[in-house]
C-alpha cells in the first residue's frame, strides 16, 4: 500500500488541475446554454446549412438542441478528448517516470516484486481516474439539473457521463502498454497526445465514412454519443471489444516489465 | 559460507557486450572489493545480483538462492548504495527515508536520525535542493537504515569529501564488524586497499584476476617522474623492479616494485629539476597484469 499512497502523493496535484481542468471547459459550455436555446433557431439554420459530412463530423447531424442532453453532448465529446489525453498521460508516466527521473534504483532495489510495483501503480491510475470521474459526474449533474427547464432522461445522463470513465480505462491501459514496450520514453505528453487526436481523427473520419471495420479501430467510436441517445445503451460488441482489449493491455503490461532490464543511470 | 557466487554470468546489450562469463564469490563477513575501470562491467555485474537486469546466461545466487527467482525475498536483507543517486525531487529528505523504511519489516526509525547525524544530514530540506555529496549522503542512510546483512556499493565515494569518505568507511566497517558483508565497487584502488580484504579486478567484461589485497601490496607500485637539468644516465637506474621505463626529453618515467630505499639511494647526488612519486593509476596496474599474462 506504500506504493499506492506514495502514487497518488504524487499525482495529486496534477489530477487537481485536471479536475478543475475538466469541470471548467465543461462549464463554460452548459453556461452558454441558455443564450443559444432562446436563439434555436437561428443556430439550427447555421448546423444545417453545413455540408452534411462537416455535420457529421461535428456531431450535429441529429442535433436537437430543445433537450439539455442533445446540447450535453456536444461539450462532453471534448471532455472525452481531454480526458482521454489525462488518463493516457497517467497510463504512459506511471512506471516510465521511474526509469525517467532515475529513481528505479531506489524502488526496484527494493524488496517487492515486480509484478507487485506494477499492480500498485495501475491501481493508482485507477485510482485517480475514478476521482476524476466522480468529480466530473458530479460537476455535470449539477450543470444539467441547473440549467435543464424540462425534466430530462437521466439514464441517458448517466450513459453518456460514465463514457468518460471506460475511455480514460482504455487509454490508460493502452499507455501503459506502451511503456512497458518502448525502451525509454523520453516525454510523455507528444505520445500521449499524438495517440489520443490520431484515434479522435479516425473516429472523425468514420463518422463521415461509416465503414465497420474502421468503427473496430477508434475506442471514440466504441462510445459514440449521438449513437447513445437512437440505442439508450452501449454496443455490446464494442463492449466486448474494450474489455477484450484493456485486458490484453494490462496483460502485456505485467509480461513485458517483469522481463524488462532497468537501463543504468 | 558463500554469500555471493556467481557462475560464468554473461550480460549483452543487445550485440553489445556486457559482461562475460564472470564468475566469483564472496564469502560471509568479508568486505570484497569490485574493481575495475569505467565501463569495465562493475555496474552490470551488481545490476544482475539486484535482479535489475536479467543475466543473458549463467547465473548469480545470494545465500545459495538464485538472484532474479529470489529477488524480491533476498532484498530484504541487501542494503544498496548507487554511484548516482536520484529520488523524487519533490520530497523531503525525511520522506524519502520513511518511504524507503515502510518496504522492510521491523526497522528502527530512530536509526534514520542516526545515521543521518553521523553523516551530517539536514532531513527536513527537500531533495532537488541537495548537492550532489549530500544526495550521496541520503543514499547511504536510505541504503543502511534497515541494517541489511548485505551491503553492495557501486562507486559510493563520488561526491563525498575526504572527511565524509572517513566517516562512510567507518560506518561500513561497524556494519562489517556486526556481520554484514560488503561488496564494494570502485576504480579507485587506494580506496578499496585501505577497506577489502580480497579484490576482484575486472576488465572489458572479464575477470582478469581475484586476489588477496595483502598479496597486492607485496607488489606495491609505484610511480616515478623525475626532470633533470642535463643529460639522463639511464643506466643508471638499471634496477631490478623497474618497468615501464620511458625517456621523454629529459623526463623519465617509471614503475617501481620493491623496496623504495633502493630508489632514494640512488637518487643522491642527481641533478634533479623535479620528482613525482605517485600511486599508478589503475590502468597502469592492469598493464602489469596482462603484461603478466603475455
Amino acid at each position: 500500500m506504500n506504493i499506492l499512497k506514495q502514487e497518488l502523493r504524487m499525482g495529486r496535484k496534477s489530477l487537481i488541475i485536471w479536475c478543475l481542468s475538466l469541470a471548467g471547459i465543461l462549464m463554460l459550455f452548459m453556461l452558454l446554454y441558455p443564450s443559444i436555446s432562446s436563439q434555436l433557431e437561428d443556430f439550427q439554420k447555421v448546423f444545417k446549412s453545413f455540408p452534411i459530412e462537416f455535420q457529421q463530423a461535428l456531431g450535429v447531424v441529429n442535433l436537437q438542441l430543445d433537450s439539455i442532453l442533445s446540447y450535453y453532448q456536444f461539450p462532453f465529446t471534448y471532455i472525452l478528448l481531454a480526458g482521454a489525453v489525462q488518463a493516457m498521460n497517467m497510463g504512459v508516466a506511471v512506471i516510465s517516470s521511474e526509469v525517467r527521473e532515475k529513481t528505479g534504483d531506489f524502488l526496484f532495489v527494493k524488496p517487492v516484486t515486480r509484478n507487485r510495483i506494477v499492480s500498485m501503480k495501475i491501481l493508482a491510475v485507477l485510482v485517480q481516474i475514478l476521482i476524476t470521474n466522480a468529480f466530473v459526474f458530479a460537476t455535470a449533474l449539477i450543470l444539467v439539473t441547473i440549467l435543464s427547464t424540462k425534466p430530462y432522461n437521466v439514464g441517458l445522463f448517466v450513459l453518456i457521463t460514465c463514457s468518460l470513465l471506460f475511455i480514460q480505462i482504455f487509454f490508460a491501459s493502452l499507455g501503459l502498454f506502451i511503456s512497458a514496450f518502448l525502451r525509454r520514453i523520453r516525454t510523455v505528453l507528444p505520445i500521449s497526445m499524438g495517440v489520443v487526436f490520431i484515434f479522435y481523427i479516425i473516429f472523425l473520419l468514420n463518422e463521415t465514412l461509416k465503414d465497420e471495420k474502421l468503427g473496430l479501430i477508434s475506442p471514440f467510436g466504441y462510445f459514440d454519443l449521438s449513437e447513445l441517445s437512437k440505442t439508450m445503451n452501449y454496443d455490446s460488441l464494442y463492449l466486448l471489444l474494450w474489455f477484450v482489449l484493456v485486458g490484453l493491455f494490462v496483460f502485456l503490461t505485467f509480461r513485458l516489465f517483469a522481463r524488462k532490464d532497468l537501463p543504468s543511470i | 559460507m558463500n554469500v555471493i557466487e556467481i557462475n560464468q554470468l554473461t550480460k549483452y546489450y543487445g550485440k553489445h557486450r556486457g559482461i562475460e562469463n564472470v564468475s566469483f564469490s564472496v564469502e560471509e563477513g568479508e568486505i570484497f572489493g569490485f574493481i575495475g575501470p569505467n565501463g569495465s562491467g562493475k555496474s552490470t555485474t551488481i545490476r544482475a545480483l539486484l535482479s535489475l537486469i536479467h543475466p543473458t546466461s549463467g547465473s548469480a545466487t545470494i545465500w545459495g538462492r538464485d538472484c532474479i527467482k529470489y529477488g524480491s525475498e533476498l532484498r530484504r536483507d541487501i542494503g544498496y548504495l548507487p554511484s548516482e543517486v536520484f529520488y523524487y525531487e519533490h520530497m523531503k529528505v525525511i520522506e524519502v527515508l520513511n518511504y524507503s523504511a515502510s518496504f522492510y519489516d521491523n526497522v528502527d526509525y530512530t536509526r534514520i536520525q542516526t545515521l543521518a547525524d553521523v553523516m551530517d544530514l539536514d532531513l527536513n530540506k527537500r531533495i532537488d535542493d541537495l548537492s550532489y555529496g549530500n544526495k550521496k549522503k541520503v543514499g547511504i542512510v536510505q541504503g543502511l537504515l534497515h541494517e541489511p546483512k548485505l551491503i553492495i556499493l557501486d562507486e559510493p565515494t563520488g561526491g563525498l569529501d575526504p572527511l565524509m569518505q572517513q566517516k562512510f568507511f567507518d560506518l561500513i566497517r561497524t556494519e562489517n564488524k556486526k556481520g554484514a558483508t560488503v561488496l564494494f565497487s570502485s576504480h579507485i584502488l587506494s580506496e578499496v586497499q585501505k577497506l577489502c580484504g580480497r579484490v576482484a579486478i575486472i576488465k572489458d567484461g572479464t575477470i582478469v584476476k581475484i586476489e588477496n589485497i595483502r598479496d597486492m601490496q607485496k607488489h606495491n607500485y609505484k610511480k616515478f617522474t623525475l626532470e633533470y637539468k642535463g643529460l639522463i644516465d639511464v643506466h643508471h637506474f638499471n634496477l631490478e623492479g623497474i618497468t615501464n621505463l620511458t625517456l621523454n626529453e629529459n623526463t623519465l618515467h617509471f614503475l617501481f616494485k620493491g623496496d623504495i630505499n633502493r630508489i632514494v639511494a640512488r637518487l643522491q647526488d642527481q641533478a634533479l629539476l623535479n620528482l613525482l612519486v605517485e600511486e599508478p593509476s589503475l590502468e597502469e596496474i592492469f598493464m602489469h597484469y596482462y603484461q603478466k599474462e603475455d
